[in-house]
């Protein structure tokens, strides 16, 4: 497989592998094998993968998972993780209350 | 909105030699940090530096970080703490959250050095508390004075878990084990070497089967793997612990620059996701600059001077200087960074098995196997020399970039010449006055002083040491090989503390003669 | 790869991914191409996840009603995921005279239109959700609105038509639309030529400039509109969230964060540095606007903060259904931030188009003819 573009690969049967119920996110909780099921389940991309199953979406937004489920993706798929797009970077980089994020102060020019 | 000249995210080595070069050149500078102390991760290193004077060698990394203060401060340059930037947006826009209020700013130039985050690794029971990264351990120690464990094992080869194996066994730590997935040791021989003497063994071609526990760490299994990284069933090896350190390789926090839109590139080289920058660290978005980690992995001392590259680089952009001095002041940081980049760990090494010196000398096998230097190979080091009376031994047997030894020795007996990587050498026509200034100045803690005439039957051992307690003179113990195991009796002839010494302690033993070459560390009884 | 199927549809959004599950479920072959390499990384990633009836046009209402009483309450089983459809009510909160005057007119439109929707004061709102605070002086209030997982439900109708073999290519960027002997017929992309005797243009704002290949203009704008997202928060209330001022709405999500949207008012002249980027002032004033209404909330933390763009039609609905100049076209578009909530009958009218069945409801109010000059 040479990109993720044709979505009509077909990727062979899903077969569990002994570590499948191995946590990868830690935030939100999402196992290897989840992981694995929803690359057969015809989520290709980071993005795709973090929209089902919430990977990458918790408090460290990814940073502890990311190269991990990019890792486990881009095996699933017969790729170089390369060829994966990494998540897209939002605000705020860090977790903000609203009350602070709310809060615009002034400060002299 | 206000708006200065040159905005930095990070206040850690690179950050802060950006902003230094920024305001020298008359830039309206702030640097923003997350943290409540500055200096990144130079505040956790207490170990020496490498490189020359250039690079601050032979300082240690906390106190080139409080220099970097001291100079950013005289600059006139704005350090903001506990000040988390929160996003870059068009227009060279930062939002900066600090107490209970967010604040917008505007930069007509920003450098971005956030530098990096740790990596992990999966294994059975890895979410586990219990399982921490290196650095974090190293936060807990240097920054917050607390112990991260008792029992521990290191996984992970590379300097990050040499140098913290090392400062584990400084606090108080019993390394059980320093485990690495690759056949040879990562990081430089002369680290590994400071941490084998102390009787940490080494696993090379293991990795962690699983972490043992339920509720916490309580013990870990590791096996030995084979070439593509399977599990060679049978190896098995238990040990009880209640910490496992990672130190698996860093990963550049871009995401800053990715969110503003610069152009990025994954490039596993550099450690992973990282923007397309020019020689002066520009990314695609005019103005805005990187510096240190977040550009790719390497260490401080070239964060430094990429740091000082890209300020410069941000003064010419906003007129501040002109073409001429742009180009003389970045060559001669280039020289510099080009300095550091050179040797058997050089970026365009990584990952070679490299089998000579420079010189054209075998490699010790058994240091990037086991993480000590055998016997058998000690002696076709250039540094390491036989004479009457006491005289250096420098073990030093990797071309790395260093050379304060060459500028210790107050007599000149030291030579390492024009190539900073060249293994030290020992000029024989100068007599040593064995005032220990080379023991205290290797950063590697390499340079033994040895006297093989001590008394009759006797020799005498001088070690660089940094432990606490330190023992008293006429104590007795045991001398300890390179591997780390007792093989002889000791007795403490001697402890030298001075200010010259910046905290390397200076302790000599006497040893029996045959043990001369071979003792290289000290255990009390 | 094969490049020919009955239908081509343009744009993997919610719409594309529904018509194509119906399409294929009736035997019908599909391609669907998309120009991002993800699927539906539109507006269907990106909004608020409202199944609202209340608040519509009345051209739409029909729609909105139709799905919720034949096909959200079954889309979780029928797709084999959890779409976290609630049908729990709609709270569309005033604060202020005027506002109770908007919702009174937005009440009594659709209850003409037989929906089953009422005005209450602010003790009933707050015996309906407790959280709200005392600013809010009434609501209308429709007990079978809800709210769904646009994303769960974009993947879900995808991961749906992909079993029922429609051909998924992402990273199709198109460039323009041929017609073979006055039909509809050649899709070109920048990587290859796709054939099919339907296409369904239902890319977003970018259907403008796909069918503009082929002359037709669909009146269009677009607004870069901001959504965000606070860590999980323990269960408090079930119902979407609306506002009169249109400050804010949102709802919490079966994970227990809460999503919100919002606008800062610059929303039709923000501009993009071509990544759907936030602005800096946007989150700020969604956050204002939620803690006027939810003051519990405050202490919530932000995850992410993400825009997407609406592809505003000039009078208020979509455009859809056939372009009866150009035989074999269909177009789905300008859904004004709508679509979502009626994209289950919208990719269900779709296939029946393409299909050339008769239509489960009408069309005739979206058709793509129907913008004529004001004088």
């Amino acid at each position: 497989m040479e990109n993720i573009y044709d979505r009509t690969i077909d990727l062979g049967e899903y077969k569990p592998e002994p570590d499948d119920d191995r946590i990868i996110c830690r935030c939100e909780e999402v196992t290897k094998g989840e992981i694995r099921r929803a690359v057969h389940d015809g989520m290709y991309t980071i993005t795709e993968i973090r929209r089902y199953l919430r990977s990458g979406m918790g408090l460290c937004q990814g940073q502890t998972c990311a190269k991990l489920v990019k890792g486990i993706v881009a095996r699933e798929l017969g790729v170089s993780p390369a060829v994966l797009t990494p998540a897209t970077s939002r605000a705020p980089m860090r977790p903000l209350e609203m009350k602070i994020f709310a809060k615009e102060g002034e400060e002299d020019e | 909105m206000k708006r200065y000249d040159l905005i930095v995210v990070g206040a850690g080595p690179s950050g802060l030699s950006a902003a230094i070069e920024a305001a020298k050149r008359g830039l309206k500078v702030v640097v923003f940090d997350e943290n409540e102390k500055p200096g990144g991760q130079l505040f956790k290193q207490i170990h020496k530096f490498f490189g020359s004077k250039e690079h601050k060698a032979r300082i240690r990394g906390f106190v080139i970080g409080e220099e970097l203060l001291a100079e950013a401060d005289k600059a006139g340059v704005d350090v903001e703490l506990n000040a988390t930037v929160v996003g870059m947006y068009q227009d060279k826009e930062i939002v900066v959250r600090k107490g209970e209020e967010v604040f917008h700013y505007k930069g007509n130039a920003i450098i971005i050095a956030t530098g990096a985050a740790e990596n992990m690794v999966t294994f059975d029971g890895w979410t586990l508390p219990g399982v921490i990264g290196a650095g974090a351990a190293q936060t807990m120690m240097n920054l917050h004075g607390v112990k991260p464990g008792n029992r521990i094992l290191m996984l992970g080869s590379g300097n990050v878990g040499l140098v913290v194996s090392f400062q584990l066994k400084q606090c108080g730590c019993d390394v059980v084990a320093l485990v690495d997935a690759a056949p040879r040791i990562g990081g430089y021989g002369v680290h590994a070497a400071k941490v084998a003497r102390t009787g940490v063994p080494f696993y090379l071609s293991h990795t962690i089967v699983k972490a043992e526990g339920t509720d916490y760490v309580t013990g870990v299994t590791i096996a030995e793997v084979d070439s593509h990284f399977r599990f060679i069933p049978g190896t098995e090896k238990h040990f009880d612990v209640d910490t496992i350190c990672l130190a698996v390789g860093l990963s550049p926090m871009s995401q800053l620059l990715k969110m503003a839109g610069c152009e990025m590139e994954d490039n596993p080289k550099r450690g992973g996701q990282v923007p397309i920058v020019d020689e002066y660290g520009e990314t695609s978005i005019k103005g805005i600059f990187v510096a240190g980690d977040v550009s790719g992995i390497e260490e401080a001392s070239s964060a430094m001077i990429e740091g000082r590259i890209a300020g410069i680089a941000a003064a010419k952009y906003l007129g501040y200087i002109e073409e001429t001095e742009l180009k003389e002041d970045v060559e001669k940081n280039e020289a510099a960074l080009e300095g550091l980049r050179q040797g058997m760990f050089a970026p365009k090494n990584r990952g070679k098995l490299i089998k000579k010196t420079e010189e054209g000398i075998d490699i010790s096998m058994n240091l990037l196997k086991h993480g000590f230097v055998a016997d058998d190979e000690i002696e076709r080091f250039p540094g390491v020399t036989h004479r009457v009376g006491v005289h250096p031994v420098m073990e030093c047997t990797q071309n790395i970039p260093c050379n304060p030894c060459q500028d210790a020795c107050p007599k000149h007996c030291i030579k390492i010449g024009e190539h900073i990587t060249s293994l030290p050498a020992v000029d024989e026509a100068v007599d040593c006055i064995g005032c220990g200034m080379c023991v205290a100045s290797c950063s590697g803690q390499a340079i033994f002083l040895v006297d093989e005439t001590y008394e009759p039957g006797f020799a005498a051992v001088t070690i660089p040491y940094e432990f606490l307690p330190l023992p008293e003179p006429g104590e007795k113990g045991y001398g300890l090989g390179r591997d780390g195991q007792k093989i002889c009796e000791a007795e403490v002839i001697s402890v030298k503390s001075t200010k010259a010494f910046d905290h390397t302690n200076l302790l000599t033993i006497k040893v029996p003669a045959d043990y001369a070459m071979k003792a290289r560390f000290y255990l009390a009884q | 790869m094969s490049r020919t199927a009955d239908v081509i549809i343009i744009g993997s959004g919610v719409i594309g991914c529904a018509t194509a599950y119906y399409l294929a479920k009736k035997g019908t072959s599909v391609i669907v191409l998309d120009k991002d390499e993800n699927i539906g990384n539109g507006g269907s990633a990106r909004n608020g996840g409202g199944v609202r009836q209340s608040g519509r046009d009345p051209r739409e209402l029909p729609l909105a009603m139709y799905a919720v009483n034949n096909l959200w309450p079954t889309l979780s089983e029928e797709l084999g995921v959890n779409v976290e459809y609630h049908k729990e009510g709609n709270l569309r909160l005033g604060k202020t005279e005027h506002h109770l005057e908007i919702l009174q007119g937005l009440t009594d439109r659709a209850t003409a239109c037989g929906l089953d929707v009422r005005m209450i004061d602010g003790a009933e709102v707050r015996a309906i959700n407790p959280y709200l605070s005392d600013e809010v002086i009434g609501a209308s209030w429709c007990a079978t609105d809800g709210h769904a997982n646009p994303l769960m439900t974009t993947l879900g109708y995808y991961r749906a038509a992909r079993r029922l073999g429609v051909q998924f290519y992402t990273g199709e960027e198109v460039t323009e639309l041929q017609t073979i002997k006055g039909k509809a017929r050649r899709v070109i992309t920048k990587k290859n030529v796709f054939e099919g005797e339907k296409i369904i243009v239902a890319a977003g704002y970018e259907s403008r400039w796909i069918l503009e290949s082929v002359g037709i203009d669909i009146p269009m704008s677009k607004d870069l509109i901001e959504a965000l997202v606070t860590e999980a928060e323990a269960p408090m209330f079930p119902q979407m969230l609306g506002t009169a001022d249109a400050d804010f709405y949102g709802h919490q999500t079966d994970h227990g964060s809460f999503v919100f949207g919002g606008a800062s008012g610059f929303e039709t002249v923000n501009k993009d540095n071509g990544h759907n980027m936030t602005s800096s002032i946007t989150a700020p004033c969604i956050c204002r606007g939620i803690m006027k209404y939810i003051p519990k909330l405050a202490n919530a933390k932000i995850v992410r903060t993400w825009a997407g763009y609406e592809d505003v039609s000039a009078d208020g609905v979509p455009v859809l259904g056939e372009i009866k100049e150009i035989p074999g076209l269909i177009t789905a578009c300008a859904f004004t931030g709508h679509g979502f909530g009626i994209s289950p009958i919208v990719g269900t009218l779709l296939a029946e188009v393409a299909r050339e069945e008769k239509t489960t409801l009408d069309l005739s109010a979206f058709r793509y003819d129907r913008f004529k000059a004001i004088i």
